[in-house]
């Protein structure tokens, strides 16, 4: 891929519309390449800019009032409840966090489930790991030689801790990249099935858990940053690695 | 779908995003008066059409009435009334944007910064980067709500992007820039 070709992807690619070829293929260009980073950087910006100082505008409560009205006076039949979140979904909304400097996590809560970007790009990202050669880029077992490699890689390298005594051997690390954002991932196993631990900021938002195509997301803290885990590993043996992960010292 | 439980669905399709279609109103319109206005328009609009509502994303459906009233209601306006200058918008937004979570001054203050800057891009690059950054809706979407093709909603928030871009260039220093 040259930069010409790179240059027109970069905003699908942030934008969470490329396949998953296209998008590794990209990632290969933008990880050797200053001027494709910098302009990713730039659209990073620009993106934060937009979710998190924008003003998103509250429906006031008298236009609420007024659809409210109209509702009854048009139809006698029992309404259909909408969830009651409102305020807290436009809260969620409101906030977006500069997660690694470049890209934005964009929680929405309620019936935005589906295009929670940050969720979609953590499973975009875990599927592009699967997908490839190997998903590891460091491969061990020793958290000696997982947490070094990260030193220089990423702002600040995650403490690593092998989980094998309890049945979630540490497979090795990689550096992938959640939206725009260069995150430390790191990798455990559990029978056949492959964890990926991402280690984001402590001020990233909270997100929420989520389902796709038999994959899992849920949340955990990692030495008080905050780990989005995901896996297609079954809900009860996925809660028990993050109570591990969030209980280790 | 029978006229009771058309104007239900509605009814929800339209709660449930309320906010979005208001937010979309007032980058549309500036003011909260004209803003609610519409999304009451497009309301009433979408009760009476619900039956025409021939499947497909709903949220887009509501939206592009919304957008729809929105247009019209600029219309009339550029009749009637010079727009308001961004400057008095900006003010009279100051107290809405309060709420939210601006906590101290100098997030007040890049707030305000990009609010003007996108107050002054041309309307179809707003309404796009709106839809986009702000409601966080796919392309296909975005093309949907303002029927045009996809190719034309990414030349959009593409050029849209490099305005807003430039704009902020002196205003988001490298030092903001942690990590890179």
């Amino acid at each position: 891929m040259d930069c010409n070709e790179a240059a027109r992807l970069l905003e699908p690619y942030l934008d969470g519309e490329l396949d998953r070829d296209a998008a590794r293929a990209l990632e290969a260009h933008v990880d050797g390449c200053a001027e494709c980073q910098a302009a990713l950087a730039n659209l990073g910006r620009v993106r934060h800019a937009l979710r998190a100082e924008a003003p998103r505008y509250a429906a006031p409560a008298s236009l609420r009032e007024r659809i409210r009205r109209e509702n009854v006076a048009t139809a006698s039949a029992p309404r259909v409840r909408p969830a009651p979140s409102s305020w807290m979904r436009l809260a969620a909304a409101c906030v977006g966090a500069f997660v690694a400097g470049a890209a934005v996590m964009h929680f929405t809560q309620g019936a935005g489930d589906a295009r929670d970007q940050a969720a979609r790009d953590l499973f975009a990202s875990h599927w592009r790991a699967l997908a490839a050669t190997s998903p590891v880029d460091v491969v061990s077992s020793d958290k000696h030689t997982v947490r070094p490699w990260f030193a220089g890689k990423v702002a600040q390298s995650p403490r690593v801790t092998d989980f094998a005594d309890q049945g979630f051997p540490l497979v090795g690390g990689r550096v992938d990249y959640v939206g725009a954002a260069r995150v430390p991932v790191l990798v455990y196993r559990h029978d056949k099935h492959l964890i990926d631990v991402y280690v984001l900021p402590a001020d990233a938002p909270a997100g929420m858990s989520a389902k796709r195509d038999g994959y899992s997301l849920i949340w955990g803290t990692l030495d008080g940053e905050r780990a989005a885990i995901v896996s297609d590993l079954d809900a009860g043996e996925l809660a028990r690695f993050e109570s591990v992960l969030t209980a280790s010292k | 779908m029978t006229a009771v439980a058309s104007s239900a669905w509605v009814s929800a399709l339209a709660e449930e995003n309320l906010d979005a279609a208001y937010n979309l109103g007032r980058w549309l319109l500036g003011n909260e008066h004209d803003a609610a206005d519409a999304v009451h328009d497009a309301f009433v609009r979408a009760t009476r059409s619900a039956h025409t509502y021939a499947g497909g994303n709903a949220r887009a459906w509501w939206l592009a009435i919304v957008r729809n009233c929105c247009l019209a209601a600029l219309k009339t306006r550029k009749r009637e009334v010079p727009v308001m200058a961004v400057e008095t918008i900006v003010e009279a937004n100051a107290d809405t944007a309060a709420n939210d979570v601006e906590s101290s001054a100098e997030v007040e203050e890049r707030s305000r910064a990009i609010e003007r800057q996108l107050r002054a891009l041309p309307v179809e690059f707003r309404e796009t980067l709106i839809l986009r950054e702000i409601e966080d809706l796919s392309y296909r979407e975005i093309a949907d709500v303002l029927e045009v093709p996809i190719g034309t909603v990414m030349s959009r928030l593409s050029r849209g992007r490099a305005l807003l871009q430039k704009a902020l260039a002196p205003r988001t220093p490298e030092g903001d820039l942690h990590g890179l």
